[in-house]
């Protein structure tokens, strides 16, 4: 899943920035240093969790929770098929969008579980993991008080097949990779009237059928895409994207894409029929776009509108301040989110540039003229895969942690043939950011005194709007890139393949090693207990053989939460705030 | 009787005493063989606030011409730095004691401080800041003041369709607002030159042109006003008579005649430009991979309260140039005035 906030792609890409302090990890010297990066923890899963959901100590009903979402556009189309960014997954699955499973926060250890939510239980898979069945729970309830059917999951689950009519959906990775005719069926819409026998219904049983080997479906079924969708008309898109049906415990009231969403409580939604969410305030807003010096004064205020109000960014000039004052209303959130540099595979050919570059780049520096906050939310990356995933190997490209070490460099590019200043990166940043302009100054200082000539490009679209399309004229010039992953689910198979398969959509290195992707696809057909340390290994095999992405970074998000808000916590799977759980105090 | 709805201004006409006199008739007499020039450089030089402000604006002229000794002088300069030997890193990004204010004293390495996240010198973007300002309202006011001259010129003594077509593209232009227009053409520049090393240059150019292309109509208005009065004098028509070439009496006997209200224009074009230049860099547009003051202040606005010398630095030097530049306009159109009595 790609974070889609701006800020996030000029911090993760532009900037391609992020990562690593010298070494030597956070700054343990430091005196104010009492908080530091934490891994997320590890999902687990509870198939036999039955409706409803325990309630939250001390929760009270009532009440309005105002939603600010610095910088973040929030989603442009709330159709559950056409949902792949954080911020609109995580409130659209929290609040409207059932599915087939969803998580819920452990309130002791604050993991998360995956648990069922339309299904009754976590899915029936056969034995090779190729055919899936789920029960759905015949007591749901859509907002106009229609049953929600099983026919209607089918129909959710086929609509995902539609890479044409939802192009940035996460069907586009996982219903066409996975699901029986997945490159020759191309969903409903655009491939009108034909049969497809991947999904059946029967009375209550929907049935997917796979095109291989696929043990994660109940992981994938929590995203909303695996939901229920309206039949026939009801659902075309993409008018049904600005009017969806909401079947949780919330129904939208308004929704000005980019500008702010309005949720009230949908009375059809019964607490009785759903293992994880919670009903408790009155009313949900949502600002999407706000300013985030605005927004963190408001929240440092303290003022009456502002104790019901909650952020999901904290300017990093008013971290320290933050960290003193708000103590446990200041939540630090690890999410499974790598960011990395992408040199082009095709362009810069030799392991040692790119191991060059893995020096050059002043992680601290660029943290720092960026606006994060160097060891609490940016700390030093090592793997693809991010702490907390299963599997994870704790190995080193270069025998230790990358660190900026000018000398370092120079010497790996002299044994590459490059004398100091002979190697040009030619690499895009987004301008309309003072904060990008002044990383990318930042960069450009670093690895120029590491041996690199850097030319950097000011556009004034999203990076990825370049990085994605292979016919942009700027694109072509680049030989390197970015790209900032969080995983979908705790497993390898959201990370690896998504950046390093050849041909997938955000493979911005362009990396293409045959045997890599054999082995891709190798690991899903093996035994389930196996996977997740073949993905930590392969993963070891891609970073020491080929390194073709440098992880720059792993990141921590920081929430601040009004003081009247209940229950202030993080969603560690999905990386964004647990709206499931939130309740005003009375 | 109703209560008076007119202003202070009409009020005096609306009554039945006659309007005052012009009372330095008599004032006149005394200082007669004077040039017009003369008589407003001896007003200029008697009016206390025009010599402070010409006095500020030559501070400023200077510093921005001698950026670069001043720079050296202070030993700072405007080299990126890599930040994080310089800064507080859990402390907001705000540099550490040892380096500046707000944590610690003044130094002398970086007089004005450093900046919070990029760890750059406060003194030597402010000094390349006033440059990059007054350079661009120079030259902004240079091509606006010329072209606009021009075109009043030419529309006010040729008259006709001439003058017909050049009021409307006056009209045309004053219906465009010019930020609008800068906002759009930002866009356009980054597409068709963010590949080209010259980019900054080709920016700040293009920022010129937006600032003169929507700058010249004032000007140009004005000066056809007054051509329009003074062609029909007799020293015109006398010029006319006796076969001079209408470049030589647009030249040598309209133009000095319009010093006057061209240098009023001027002297007003140029804090407007200035402060319309920082406008433009706040706004992200304009001089984007340079340094100007815009710029400072759009980054500096959320540490207001952590570190506000960082935000006041540019904006006391935005406020005090354009408030000179602006007095001292007004000193100059009062000296120039025959009407006013000081």
């Amino acid at each position: 899943m790609r974070r889609t906030k701006p800020l996030a792609v000029v911090a993760g890409a532009a900037l391609f920035a992020l990562a690593a302090c010298g070494g030597s990890g956070s700054d343990g010297g430091n005196p104010k240093a009492d908080r530091t990066y934490t891994g997320a923890a590890e999902v687990t899963k509870d198939p036999e969790r039955q409706a409803p959901a325990a309630d939250v100590e001390g929760a009270t009903a009532g009440g309005t929770i105002t939603v600010y979402l610095p910088g973040d556009p929030g989603p442009d189309s709330m159709d559950p098929t056409d949902g792949w960014s954080v911020t609109g997954n995580s409130i659209q699955q929290a609040l409207t969008s059932r599915s087939l499973t969803q998580y819920s926060r452990d309130p002791k250890t604050g993991e998360m579980v995956l648990v069922p939510d339309l299904a009754t239980d976590l899915g029936t898979p056969n034995d090779d993991f190729t055919e899936w069945t789920f029960t759905i729970r015949d007591d749901a309830k859509w907002e106009d008080g229609s049953p929600v059917t099983a026919d209607e999951v089918a129909w959710g689950i086929q609509r995902s097949m539609d890479s044409d009519t939802f192009p940035a959906g996460p069907g586009t990775e996982y219903s066409q990779s996975y699901f029986s005719g997945a490159g020759e069926y191309k969903g409903p819409y655009t491939d009108k009237g034909k049969k497809w026998d991947g999904v059946s219904v029967d009375g209550q049983d929907v049935t997917i059928k796979m095109a291989k080997t696929f043990p994660d479906m109940d992981y994938w079924g929590a995203f909303m895409a695996m939901g229920p969708v309206p039949l026939g008309k009801a659902s075309t898109p993409p008018d049904y994207g600005k009017h969806i049906m909401s079947n949780g415990p919330y129904k939208v009231e308004s929704f000005r894409p980019q500008e702010e969403l309005v949720l009230v409580k949908n009375d059809q939604w019964d607490p009785n029929t759903d293992p994880a969410r919670h009903q408790y305030a009155d009313k949900f807003i949502f600002k999407f776009n706000q300013d985030q010096a605005k927004v963190d004064q408001i929240m440092l205020s303290d003022n009456t509108e502002s104790q019901t109000s909650l952020s999901n960014a904290l300017g990093s000039n008013n971290y320290d301040r933050a960290n003193t004052e708000l103590g446990d209303r200041l939540v630090q959130q690890s999410s499974q989110c790598t960011s990395f540099l992408s040199p082009d595979y095709t362009k810069i050919t030799d392991i040692n540039v790119r191991k060059a570059i893995a020096y050059a780049y002043p992680y601290q520096d660029m943290w720092l003229a960026t606006g994060e906050v160097p060891g609490v939310t940016r700390v030093p990356a090592n793997s693809i895969m991010p702490p907390g995933m299963a599997g994870k190997h704790d190995y080193f490209v270069d025998g230790e942690q990358f660190t900026y070490n000018p000398e370092k460099s120079k010497e790996l590019l002299k044994e590459a043939g490059y004398e100091p200043g002979e190697f040009k990166i030619t690499m895009v940043y987004y301008e309309p950011d003072p904060l990008a302009v002044a990383g990318q100054k930042v960069l450009v200082k670093g690895m120029q005194e590491a041996g690199f000539t850097v030319k950097g490009i000011p556009v004034q679209d999203s990076p990825y709007n370049i990085w994605l399309d292979p016919d942009n004229k700027v694109n072509k010039t680049l030989n390197m890139r970015g790209v900032n992953w969080c995983s979908d689910w705790p497993s390898g198979l959201t990370m690896l393949p998504p950046l390093v398969r050849t041909g997938a959509a955000y493979n911005t290195a362009q990396f293409s090693e045959k045997s890599i992707d054999d082995k891709m696809s190798e690991i899903p057909t093996m035994p389930l207990e196996q996977q997740a340390d073949e993905w930590g290994a392969l993963d070891e095999e891609i970073g020491t053989k080929y390194f073709p992405i440098i992880p720059t970074a792993f990141r921590n998000d920081l929430y601040v939460f009004g003081s009247k808000i209940g229950n202030p916590a993080g969603d560690g799977q999905i990386g964004a705030p647990d709206y499931k759980d939130l309740y005003v105090m009375q | 009787m109703s209560a008076q709805t007119a202003g202070p201004e009409t009020l005096g006409h609306l009554s039945d005493e006659p309007p005052q006199q012009p009372q330095d008739s008599t004032k006149a007499k005394s200082i007669t063989g004077k040039s017009p020039m003369r008589i407003a450089m001896g007003r200029l030089a008697r009016d206390k606030i025009a010599l402070v402000c010409a006095f500020v604006v030559v501070i400023f002229v200077l510093v921005a011409v001698f950026a670069g000794a001043i720079c050296s002088i202070f030993n700072v300069s405007t080299d990126t730095v890599l930040p994080s030997q310089y800064l507080d890193t859990l402390g907001g990004g705000l540099p550490l004691p040892e380096y500046g204010p707000p944590n610690g004293g003044f130094t002398i390495d970086h007089p004005f401080g450093i900046a919070p996240q990029s760890a750059t010198d406060n003194l030597a973007y402010w000094v390349y800041g006033a440059r990059t300002s007054l350079e661009i309202s120079f030259t902004a006011t240079l091509f606006a003041s010329v072209f606009g001259i021009f075109l009043g010129l030419i529309a006010g003594f040729v008259g006709g369709v001439v003058d017909k077509s050049i009021s409307f593209l006056v009209d045309l232009f004053l219906t465009i607002p010019f930020l609008l227009a800068g906002l759009v053409i930002a866009p356009i520049i980054n597409q068709n030159f963010n590949a080209s090393d010259n980019y900054p240059r080709i920016q700040f150019w293009a920022l010129i042109v937006v600032l003169a292309g929507f700058g010249w109509m004032g000007v140009a208005r004005l000066i056809r006003g007054e051509v329009l009065s003074l062609r029909e004098r007799e020293f015109v028509q006398a010029a006319r008579v006796i076969g001079m070439p209408a470049r030589r009496i647009l030249l040598k006997e309209l133009l000095p005649n319009l010093a006057a209200p061209i240098v009023v224009s001027i002297s007003l074009m140029l804090p407007t430009f200035v402060a319309a230049e920082a406008g433009f860099a706040y706004l992200g547009i304009g001089v984007t991979s340079g340094i100007s003051w815009g710029q400072t202040i759009n980054k500096a606005t959320p540490f207001f309260e952590s570190y506000p010398l960082y935000l006041w630095e540019p904006v006391i030097g935005i406020v005090a140039l354009v408030l000179a530049l602006n007095l001292l306009g007004d000193a100059i159109r009062d000296a120039l005035d025959p009407k006013t009595r000081r």
